[in-house]
């Protein structure tokens, strides 16, 4: 990993359109901004892991999710007021 | 929706090389579908339309988001959540913070991750019925 000592007001450039800014240093919290192209997503990491790992949970074993759900879903209709409505 | 191609061109976190799903009704009517990916036969994940459950459901798309989809009104966009039974099978969760966003138009979609919205990752299904 490449490391760099920045201050308050210091960016990094990474390739030729990231360019992340550090904006406040506080306590143990660091502001940073990030520029970055409309195409590439900029996530916390602990929220990227989870959503990551729900992902891998929801595609496991889809065949009996899908199966159970789907039985299940016989009577959810029936509690559903927006459809039973139709 | 279903028959068309949905273009991920982002993959989905977990799964980055799956650009390409359809949506794939688990039984006629149902509250149900598979998100099934094109590329890969073994890559499928259940979905719902979120607010079959969760009426008061509200995620905001960033500018961000909005642009890279193409989306410039509500009616453009298809949301669903993924759905995961637990071990027990008789509980089931929606992912609420990573909803599903496609623009109805174009086809594209992606999976958005609502920061600062405090919608939980595994929010319970009132399934009610076993």
């Amino acid at each position: 990993m490449l490391v760099l000592s920045r201050r308050a007001g210091e960016s990094i450039v990474i390739g030729n359109d990231v360019v992340i800014t550090i904006l406040e240093v506080r306590g143990g919290q660091i502001r940073v901004g990030v520029d970055a192209p409309r195409n590439l997503a900029v996530h916390r990491a602990e929220i990227y892991e989870q959503v990551l790992a729900e992902n891998r949970a929801a595609a496991a074993s889809t065949d009996l999710q899908a199966s159970i759900l789907s039985t299940k879903a016989t009577g959810l209709r029936l509690q559903d007021p927006t459809r039973s409505a139709e | 929706m279903e028959q068309q191609i949905l273009e991920f061109d982002d993959g989905i976190p977990g799964f980055p090389d799956a650009r390409r799903f359809q949506l794939v009704e688990l039984v006629d009517d149902g509250a149900f579908q598979l998100l099934q990916s094109v590329d890969d036969p073994d890559l499928a994940i259940v979905v719902a339309v979120p607010w079959l459950f969760f009426s008061d459901y509200a995620p905001e798309l960033t500018d961000v988001d909005q642009d890279g989809l193409g989306i410039e009104s509500e009616e453009d966009a298809v949301v669903f959540c993924a759905v995961t039974l637990e071990s027990d099978r008789r509980t089931a969760h929606m992912n609420l913070l990573g909803p599903f966003v496609v623009n109805v138009k174009s086809r594209k979609g992606r999976q958005i991750v609502l920061t600062d919205q405090d919608y939980p990752i595994r929010a319970l299904l009132p399934l009610g019925v076993s």
